[in-house]
């Protein structure tokens, strides 16, 4: 298979090439992360809270943090990649990460009110405005304190990368669960990103928890894929089934019928887990010679010397 | 790979998915089971903005009996045929309900109703044929007779139609034609989202549009013995009790339902209030309607379920008297403002002079209250509010037909 290989050198000395280089910067890779998140937060808020026509004020709060956020973001990356200037990357970073923190918790609150509180029961759970959603400012916030209070390079980050993943996992779960609910699960198929979500919650859990090996990491990658092909179908239904409804325009029915960027939550998420899984597995011990892991393998790619030098 | 991480996994997942499907199977399955996913939406959707913006609705609704039977918003909100269509917040209703929305799960109740002169007849007596097809006023017809083949009341015209719509049109829309092709508002005696049984049995909502000095009927129950008992024993009564099975023990005072329409200790239930009414009291000649004898001995079937047949009889008796007696004398004040019409001492179009009034008033004051008390036990309103004034309008009528005739022979 020489072309086989001959594609595969190729794609090593592409990746080794010093402007991938940030590729391997898992710091950087969290603030890509974070800050394109927040972004289409601000998307996100505009669908959601047009529910209510933005009734209480409040609800502007987010969509201007997150139209602001990533803006002061990519300039703390500048601040830092450019300009070398660790301390405003690092004040900038804290204060948008502290600011998303606070906005997250206050956003549940908030959220709880719009029913919950006043009746508490299953029913108000689930017809509430999703109070799980704003914990998504929560834990991007987390993400940002983590880049600038834990080195990046050390297992301990990894651990935290993993773990704020598998807490947007279940999030997704109770998201998904008190959305389908609204519908009282009227297609069997709305269980599927619960169990899906479910599964991804327990398998991220325990590299947080407990000694793994670069192979469970391997497992971690096949439910990782089940939840990203989940999140597309999801993406691609919610959307069938918008425009199939009777009534309103597509925008109309896609802030009151199925949320359509709600499943893309599921590739997204992959993306903060494989940061963190990759980080991790740089650090745990390879796996046999005779049957190298799907880790192993790429680890060892990006570890080869270039052919070039 | 070790087993423990394998384990923890598969434990934590299986867990939450467990638990995902113990929180659902503890919804109420009157909630969960319904026929679309919109109905199980709107369940609660509707209610979670509604609750804050229209706080008494969502909260009447869910003191219904539609709430407990798990009737939700949309089962009475989905547009039916005819009705216009809105997109509302990811739901498509009719914000308009007519008795359309509600035939769909009570169409025997809606026939009946049809039959009554609550539907078309009531809306022809203001407006006439006016809005109604051709084919409601036949169906009417034939229940009804001359009750909605009529022209429209002369007070439209000149009374105007802000009187009409503000006025006559708000308890008269009880029959009004609707765009989907049905007749009336079943919302007018059982209010809108409580749907309520009670509130359609208490006398205060039959007394929202009979009342006032041309149908007196909640005035006379108020001082009849039963308007009395209700007052002191209202609390006792089981006011929102089952129709189907509703008993002397639960209504042992009654209202104007109980009577006219209640299917009181087995007897057959009706939603056409003048179904056991023998008499056309409300006209200014009454006689008997078609079915006078079979309408009476069902009336005198619920009076029995209480007194003896001898006080039903005699009642009978005495009210009958009464009618004849003041047909009697509604007949004679014809006789006098027919007379001048004749010999052409009064002309003009009706309601152009005082005399008129005289006689309008007469028979559709004072003669429908007196033939109406003298069936409610209302003995006040039979002699001071109904025959002390056909007295005193006859007098005033020989009085002004006499200055009308000098009037008129002396050319001014």
């Amino acid at each position: 298979m020489p072309a086989v290989n001959n594609l595969r050198m190729r794609a090593i000395q592409l990746l080794k090439s010093p402007q991938l280089a940030w590729l391997f910067d898992p710091a950087l890779l969290l603030e890509i992360f974070v800050a394109s998140n927040l972004a289409v937060l601000a998307a996100d808020i505009v669908l959601a809270h047009s529910v209510n026509q933005f009734r209480n004020p409040a609800e502007y709060i987010p969509l201007y943090f997150s139209a602001d956020a990533p803006v002061l973001l990519l300039v703390a990356m500048l601040a830092k990649g450019r300009w070398r200037s660790q301390d405003a990357w690092r004040d900038i970073g804290l204060l948008i990460g502290g600011l998303s923190v606070l906005v997250g918790l206050a956003g549940v609150i908030y959220h709880l009110r719009s029913g919950f509180f006043a009746e508490h029961t299953l029913r108000s759970l689930t017809y509430a405005a999703p109070f799980a959603a704003p914990l998504a400012y929560t834990g991007l916030g987390f993400l940002l304190l983590l880049n600038r209070m834990v080195a990046a390079r050390e297992t301990e980050w990894a651990r935290w990368v993993i773990l704020l993943a598998t807490g947007g996992f279940f999030g997704n779960f109770v998201l998904c669960l008190t959305d389908h609910a609204g519908n009282g699960f009227y297609l069997k198929t709305e269980w599927i990103p619960v169990i899906s979500s479910a599964l991804a919650t327990g398998f991220l859990i325990v590299p947080v928890i407990a000694p793994v090996t670069r192979r469970y990491l391997d497992l971690c990658l096949v439910v990782l894929g089940l939840q990203a092909l989940v999140g597309v179908v999801g993406f691609g239904l919610h959307l069938w089934m918008n425009y199939n409804t009777p009534g309103g325009s597509l925008f109309e029915k896609s802030i009151y019928g199925a949320p359509p960027m709600a499943p893309l939550l599921f590739p997204n998420l992959v993306g903060l887990a494989l940061i963190g899984l990759w980080q991790l597995a740089t650090h745990l011990p390879e796996g046999t010679a005779e049957r190298p892991g799907v880790f192993d393998q790429l680890l060892s790619c990006v570890a080869e010397p270039s052919t070039e030098n | 790979m070790s087993f423990r991480s394998v384990f923890i996994a598969v434990t934590v997942a299986f867990a939450l998915v467990l638990g995902a499907f113990l929180v659902n199977r503890a919804r109420p399955r009157v909630e969960t089971d319904q026929p679309t996913a919109d109905f199980v939406r709107a369940n609660g959707k509707c209610a979670e903005c509604h609750a804050r913006l229209q706080y008494s609705v969502v909260h009447e609704y869910e003191m219904s009996k539609h709430a407990k039977k798990g009737v939700n918003c949309l089962d009475c909100h989905q547009p039916t045929e005819g009705q216009q269509k809105k997109d509302h917040h990811g739901f498509v209703i009719s914000t308009k309900l007519t008795a359309g929305n509600c035939r769909n799960c009570h169409e025997g109740i809606y026939q009946e109703f049809l039959h009554s002169r609550h539907a078309a007849p009531s809306w022809a007596a203001i407006y006439g044929e006016k809005g109604l097809s051709a084919e409601q006023v036949a169906f009417s017809e034939q229940y009804q007779p001359g009750g909605t083949k009529r022209p429209p009341h002369p007070f439209v015209n000149s009374e105007g139609g802000a009187a009409m719509v503000s006025g006559c049109e708000q308890c008269h829309a009880v029959g009004r034609p609707n765009d989907d092709g049905t007749i009336g508002s079943c919302t007018n005696c059982h209010s809108r989202h409580t749907s309520s049984v009670a509130l359609a049995r208490r006398p205060s909502t039959c007394g929202q549009c009979h009342m006032g000095p041309d149908h007196s009927q909640i005035e006379i129950y108020d001082e009849s013995k039963h308007g009395v008992m209700f007052a002191a024993q209202e609390n006792l009564l089981k006011l929102n009790a089952d129709p189907k099975t509703l008993s002397t023990r639960d209504m042992f005072v009654p209202t104007c339902a109980t009577c006219h329409m209640s299917g009181l200790n087995g007897l057959k239930m009706t939603h056409d209030p003048s179904d056991r009414l023998g008499w056309y009291l409300a006209n200014p000649v009454s006689e008997k309607r078609p079915n006078s004898l079979r309408a009476q001995n069902e009336m005198k079937q619920v009076c029995s379920q209480c007194h003896t047949q001898p006080l039903i009889d005699r009642v009978y008796a005495q009210a009958d008297q009464v009618v004849a007696n003041t047909n009697t004398k509604v007949l004679a004040a014809k006789d006098i403002v027919d007379g001048l019409r004749k010999d052409g001492t009064l002309t003009g179009p009706p309601f152009s002079n005082p005399i008129d009034f005289t006689y309008f008033d007469l028979w559709h004051y004072d003669g429908r209250t007196s033939k109406h008390a003298a069936f409610m036990g209302g003995a006040d309103f039979v002699q001071w509010h109904g025959n002390y004034g056909l007295m005193q309008k006859t007098v005033q009528l020989k009085h002004d037909a006499e200055a009308l005739r000098r009037a008129h022979a002396s050319g001014k």
